[in-house]
C-alpha cells in the first residue's frame, strides 16, 4: 500500500482516491474486484501440518492398505488424470470391478458429504468404508494397523505426527489431512471469477450466462460447483426408464430407505468436469456432451439450441484447475 | 503424671491443627473448581450455535424467495454446528451428577432435533432448486408457446385465441400457486393444466414441444411448492433454538445450584479458617510464653556457666602457683641434693682427716721418744760414773743398744707421722678441692669454655665418689682420645653427675654380681661427642622407655622426677640430645648423650 504524500491531517479526496487507486493497482495488476456470482472460486489450499501431509501422501500410494496389497488410493483416484479412474468402473482387489464410477478425489474435501449417495458426512469416515468395502479394498482395519506397524518407516513416521502412533483413526485422519489438499485452484474460470474478466472467451462468457439461464445453476453452484446437496436424478423425466434397473440407482434410498429419496444422489461437483469422463454413478455418459444432454432432459426439461449447449460444453472446460502446479 | 498430661494436650493440639487444614485445603479444592469460566464457555458454544442457526433459518428463508442461487451458506452452518456441537459434548460443564442424564438428555434431544432439520434443510434445498428453476423459466416458457402464436397468421390465430389466453392464465395461476399455495388454486392449475392438453391437439405439431415443456414445468411446480412450503413449516417447527434454550436454562440452572454450594462451600471455609485462625493465635500466644521459659533458664545457664569458667580460672591460677611452687620446690630440692652430695664428699674425706688425725695422735701418744726419757733418767742418774755405769752395769750395758734400737724407731715413727700429715694435708686439700668444684658450678653459667672431657667426667667422678666407695662401686673408663671441646661445662657437668648418680643408683639393690660403671666417652662420625654411662642394674621396663625423660617421672620412692628431664632438657640446650636403652628389667641401662662436637682448637 503506498501511503499518500500529505501532511494535513486529514487527506484530501483527491489525495485518498488516488492511493485506492494506485493501492488497488498495485496488488491486482489485471483487474478489479472479484465478481458476485453463485459460482465462488476455490479456497486456497489449506495450510496443514507438513509431517501429516507427507504421511497422508505416503499412505494413499500405499497398497498395503488392500487386502491382498494391490490396491491403493491411488490406483483409483489417478491424480495425474483427474482424481479418478480412467475405466468406467474401477477394479476391486479381486480384480472385479465395481457398482459405481469412482468419482474425483480433487476437491472432494469440499463436498458437503461423501459418495455418490452421500452416506457419510467426513473424508475420514469416506477412508474407513473404502478400505473395509468387500468390492473395494477388502481388508479390515486390524489387518491395515498391523501391516502398517510392521513396517519401521511408517512407525517412525507416525510416532512423529501421532502420539499414540499407528491406529486406524490415525491412518483416516492422515489421509483426510492429505485430501484437504487436493485442491485445484487456477481455473480459467476461477481466475474470471477472482476478477480477471480477460481471461473468457466471448463464448466461454456465453456459455456461463447460458449456465445460469438454463437453471443448471440450480444445482451446481457454491464454490464446488456443485457438491453442496442431493437431487434426485430424473426431475423432469424418468432417466431410469427403459434401463437395465440397477440397486445402485436407488441412490440415497439406500441409505434413508425413504420413498423421497429414491434415485436421489449428492449433486457432483463440476470442477475439471472435461477430465473425468465418464460421467453418472453408473458411467452411462461416455462424453461431456452426452453428459449435457441428458441433464438438458432430464434435469431441466427443457431443449437447448445447439449454440448454446455448445458455449456451455466450452464454459464446462474452462473449470479444469491445476494440481501441483501443472493443469488437469 | 504433669509430663503426660503436657503430652497429651500437645498432641491433641497438633491433630487438631492438621484436622482443620485439611478441612480447609479440601474446602477449597471443592470450591475451586473453576465452574463459572466453564458454564461461560459452554453457555457461549451454545450461544454461537443459536446464532449459527439463526443464520441458517435466514438463508433457508434467502434460497425460498430465491434471492440467492448459492447454497454453500445452507451448508457451512451446519458443519460448524457440528463442530461446536462437539466442543460442548466434550465440555466438562456439568456440575451436579444426580442431573447428569437430564443434562445428557437434553443433549441427544438437541442433537436430534439438529439432525432432524439437517435432513429437511437437504430435502428443501433439492426441492426447492427444481421449484425456483421451473418458476424462474416459466414466463420464457409461455413467452416461447405466445412466440409460436405470433408466428401464425391471423387466420390460424383467431381460433386458437382462447388457447393463448388459457395459457397465460395457467401461468398466471402458476404464479399466484407460488406465492399462495392454495388447495382452490392448485385446482385450477389442475385444471388448466388439463384444458393445456386438450388444446394441444388443437394446436400445431410446432406447438406440442413449448406446450409440453410448458406443462411438464407447472406440473413440477405444482407438485413442489406445496413440498417447499411444507418443508419450510417443519423446518420452522423443529425445535432446534428451543433446545439450545433448554441447554442454557439447564446450564443456568446448575450454574445457580453449583454457586449455592460454592456459597456453602465458602461460608465453611470462613468458618474454618477462623477456628483455625484462633487455634494458630493460642499456639503462637503458647510459643512465645515457651520461649519466656526457655531465655529464663537460658540466662540462669549463663550465670552459672560464667560463674563456673571464673572458677576455673581461680582453679587454674592456683594449679599454676602450685606448679611454680613445686618447681621452686624442686629446684631447691636440686639444689639441697647437691649440697648434701658435697656435704657428702666433705664428710667422707673429712672421716679421713679424723682417722688421720686420730692415728697421729695415737702414735704421738705411744711414741718411743718416751722410752727416750726413760733411758735419760737413767743416765741422769750415774752422772758420775756415766763409763762405769755404761760398761759394767747390767742395765747400764743395755742402754746404748736401746738407744740405737729407740733412734731408729723414733726414725720409724717420725716417717710414718709424716706420711700421715701428709695424708691428712691431701684430705684437707681434697675438701678444698670439693668445695671449690661445688663454688665453681654453683653459679649459672651458660658461657661456652674449653673443656677436657675426660677431666670433667673425673670431676664428676669425684663428686660422687665418696658415695660409689660406700656402694662398692667398679669404676671403668674407656675414655677415647678426644679433643678439647667448647662447652658449657656447667650443663655438662650436671648431666654427668646425674647419669653417674642414677648408675650408683640403679645398682643399689644389686647382690647377684659386682656393681659396675662403664663411662665412654668417643666421637662419632667425626663431629659428635659421644659420653655414655652404662651400668649393670636393674634396667628400665619397655612401658617406661618413653616416660623416663618426662617431668614427675620417678621410680625412688623419695626422687623427684626432676634428674633426666633436666638433664634431657640441658642436652637439647646443647643442641645436643639424651637417650636411653635398656635390655629390659634387671638387664641394666644405657644412657647416652650426644652433643655437636666443637672443637676448641679448629673452627666452632
Amino acid at each position: 500500500m503506498i501511503r499518500p504524500l500529505t501532511r494535513s491531517p486529514r487527506p484530501s479526496p483527491w489525495a485518498l482516491g488516488l492511493a485506492v487507486a494506485l493501492g488497488v493497482g498495485a496488488a491486482l495488476p489485471a483487474v478489479a474486484a472479484p465478481l458476485d456470482e453463485p459460482l465462488k472460486p476455490l479456497p486456497p489450499v489449506p495450510l496443514l501440518d507438513a509431517a501429516t501431509v507427507e504421511l497422508g501422501r505416503q499412505l494413499f500410494n500405499e497398497k498395503r492398505l488392500s487386502v491382498n496389497d494391490s490396491l491403493s488410493c491411488a490406483s483409483c483416484h489417478q491424480l495425474a488424470t483427474g482424481g479418478g479412474d480412467d475405466k468406467p468402473f474401477s477394479l476391486g482387489f479381486d480384480g472385479k470391478p465395481v457398482k459405481l464410477n469412482t468419482p474425483t478425489v480433487f476437491n472432494a474435501s469440499l463436498n458437503f458429504k461423501q459418495f455418490w449417495d452421500g452416506r457419510v458426512d467426513t473424508l475420514e469416515a469416506q477412508i474407513e468404508q473404502v478400505v473395509i468395502s468387500p468390492v473395494e479394498m477388502g481388508s479390515d482395519w486390524k489387518t491395515v494397523v498391523d501391516n502398517l506397524t510392521a513396517m519401521p518407516q511408517y512407525q517412525a513416521a507416525f510416532s512423529q505426527v501421532y502420539p499414540d502412533g499407528v491406529t486406524a483413526a490415525n491412518v483416516q485422519n492422515a489421509l483426510a489431512t492429505y485430501e484437504r489438499t487436493l485442491l485445484t485452484p487456477n481455473s480459467r474460470f476461477d481466475q474470471y471469477l477472482l476478477g480477471n474478466t480477460d481471461i473468457l472467451t466471448i463464448e466461454e462468457k456465453y456459455g456461463y450466462q447460458r449456465f445460469k439461464e438454463y437453471g443448471c445453476i440450480a444445482c451446481h453452484q457454491g464454490m464446488n460447483i456443485g457438491g453442496n446437496m442431493f437431487q434426485k436424478f430424473g426431475v423432469m423425466d424418468d432417466y431410469f426408464k427403459g434401463r437395465t434397473p440397477a440397486e445402485t440407482d436407488l441412490g440415497r434410498y439406500l441409505v434413508t430407505h425413504d420413498e423421497e429419496d429414491r434415485n436421489v444422489f449428492k449433486v457432483p461437483s463440476l470442477r475439471n468436469v472435461a477430465v473425468t469422463a465418464p460421467y453418472f454413478h453408473n458411467a452411462s455418459a461416455k462424453t461431456l456432451e452426452e453428459a449435457v444432454d441428458v441433464m438438458f432432459r432430464f434435469q431441466l426439461g427443457r431443449v437447448p439450441s445447439a449454440e448454446d449447449k455448445d458455449q456451455i460444453i466450452k464454459f464446462l472446460k474452462t473449470l479444469t484447475g491445476q494440481w501441483a502446479g501443472k493443469p488437469l | 503424671m504433669r509430663l503426660s498430661r503436657h503430652y497429651v494436650i500437645q498432641l491433641l493440639l497438633g491433630t487438631a491443627t492438621l484436622l482443620l487444614a485439611s478441612i480447609l485445603v479440601f474446602l477449597y479444592i471443592k470450591s475451586s473448581t473453576d465452574q463459572t469460566s466453564r458454564y461461560t464457555e459452554s453457555r457461549d458454544l451454545i450461544r454461537q450455535m443459536q446464532q449459527l442457526n439463526a443464520q441458517w433459518d435466514s438463508e433457508v428463508l434467502k434460497a425460498r424467495i430465491a434471492l440467492t442461487h448459492n447454497y454453500d451458506p445452507l451448508v457451512t452452518p451446519l458443519t460448524q454446528i457440528t463442530r461446536i456441537w462437539e466442543e460442548l459434548r466434550q465440555h466438562e460443564s456439568y456440575h451436579a451428577p444426580k442431573d447428569l442424564p437430564g443434562w445428557q438428555a437434553s443433549l441427544d434431544a438437541g442433537q436430534a432435533a439438529i439432525q432432524d432439520k439437517a435432513r429437511l434443510v437437504d430435502q428443501f434445498k433439492s426441492h426447492n432448486a427444481v421449484l425456483r428453476n421451473s418458476l424462474a423459466f416459466l414466463p420464457t416458457a409461455e413467452n416461447d408457446i405466445q412466440a409460436a402464436f405470433t408466428r401464425l397468421d391471423d387466420e390460424q390465430r383467431l381460433p386458437l385465441q382462447s388457447v393463448a389466453t388459457d395459457t397465460y392464465d395457467l401461468l398466471l395461476s402458476s404464479m399466484e400457486f407460488a406465492q399462495v399455495a392454495s388447495d382452490d388454486r392448485a385446482a385450477e392449475i389442475l385444471l388448466g393444466l388439463n384444458l393445456l392438453a386438450v388444446n394441444k391437439e388443437r394446436l400445431p405439431a410446432d406447438f406440442h414441444l413449448p406446450v409440453e415443456i410448458l406443462s411438464n414445468h407447472v406440473a413440477l411446480i405444482l407438485r413442489e411448492q406445496p413440498l417447499v412450503n411444507t418443508l419450510l413449516e417443519r423446518i420452522a417447527a423443529v425445535p432446534v433454538a428451543e433446545r439450545l434454550d433448554e441447554l442454557t436454562t439447564h446450564l443456568n440452572q446448575d450454574q445457580q445450584a453449583a454457586d449455592l454450594i460454592d456459597q456453602k462451600y465458602h461460608n465453611y471455609l470462613l468458618v474454618f479458617s477462623t477456628l483455625l485462625v484462633a487455634l494458630l493465635l493460642y499456639l503462637a500466644i503458647r510459643l512465645l510464653r515457651s520461649f519466656t521459659v526457655i531465655n529464663r533458664v537460658n540466662r540462669a545457664l549463663h550465670t552459672a556457666n560464667a560463674s563456673l569458667e571464673q572458677r576455673v580460672e581461680k582453679r587454674t591460677r592456683q594449679l599454676r602457683d602450685a606448679q611454680s611452687e613445686l618447681l621452686d620446690s624442686a629446684r631447691q630440692a636440686g639444689m639441697a641434693e647437691i649440697a648434701t652430695n658435697v656435704l657428702h664428699n666433705v664428710g667422707n674425706v673429712l672421716n679421713s682427716v679424723n682417722i688421720s688425725a686420730d692415728l697421729v695422735a695415737r702414735k704421738l701418744r705411744t711414741s718411743k721418744a718416751l722410752g727416750l726419757g726413760k733411758a735419760m733418767q737413767l743416765i741422769n742418774e750415774h752422772p758420775d760414773d756415766l763409763g762405769t755405769y755404761l760398761r759394767e752395769d747390767e742395765k747400764g750395758k743395755l742402754l746404748p743398744g736401746y738407744l740405737n734400737q729407740l733412734v731408729e724407731a723414733i726414725a720409724v715413727e717420725q716417717q710414718g707421722l709424716t706420711d700421715e700429715l701428709a695424708q691428712l694435708s691431701k684430705s684437707v686439700d681434697h675438701i678444698k678441692d670439693i668445695v671449690s668444684t661445688q663454688q665453681s658450678y654453683a653459679g649459672v653459667s651458660s658461657v661456652l669454655e674449653p673443656l677436657q672431657v675426660s677431666a670433667l667426667m673425673d670431676d664428676a667422678l669425684r663428686m660422687n665418689s665418696g658415695a660409689l666407695n660406700r656402694h662398692h662401686v667398679t669404676v671403668v673408663k674407656e675414655y677415647a682420645d678426644v679433643p678439647q671441646i667448647m662447652a658449657d661445662k656447667h650443663r655438662l657437668l650436671l648431666i654427668m653427675v646425674n647419669l653417674i648418680s642414677n648408675a650408683k643408683y640403679a645398682m643399689s639393690n644389686l647382690t647377684d654380681r659386682p656393681r659396675q660403671i662403664t663411662l665412654s666417652i668417643q666421637t662419632v662420625e667425626d663431629n659428635i661427642l659421644q659420653i655414655s654411662v652404662k651400668d649393670e642394674g636393674e634396667g628400665i621396663p619397655a612401658e617406661n622407655m618413653t616416660r623416663i625423660f618426662t617431668h614427675g617421672f620417678t621410680t625412688r620412692k623419695e626422687g623427684h622426677g626432676f634428674g633426666l628431664h633436666s638433664c634431657a632438657l640441658a642436652a637439647i640446650e646443647m643442641n645436643g640430645r639424651l637417650t636411653a636403652y635398656s635390655d629390659g628389667p634387671g638387664k641394666g641401662a644405657l644412657f647416652t648423650l650426644q652433643i655437636p662436637l666443637n672443637d676448641a682448637a679448629g673452627p666452632a
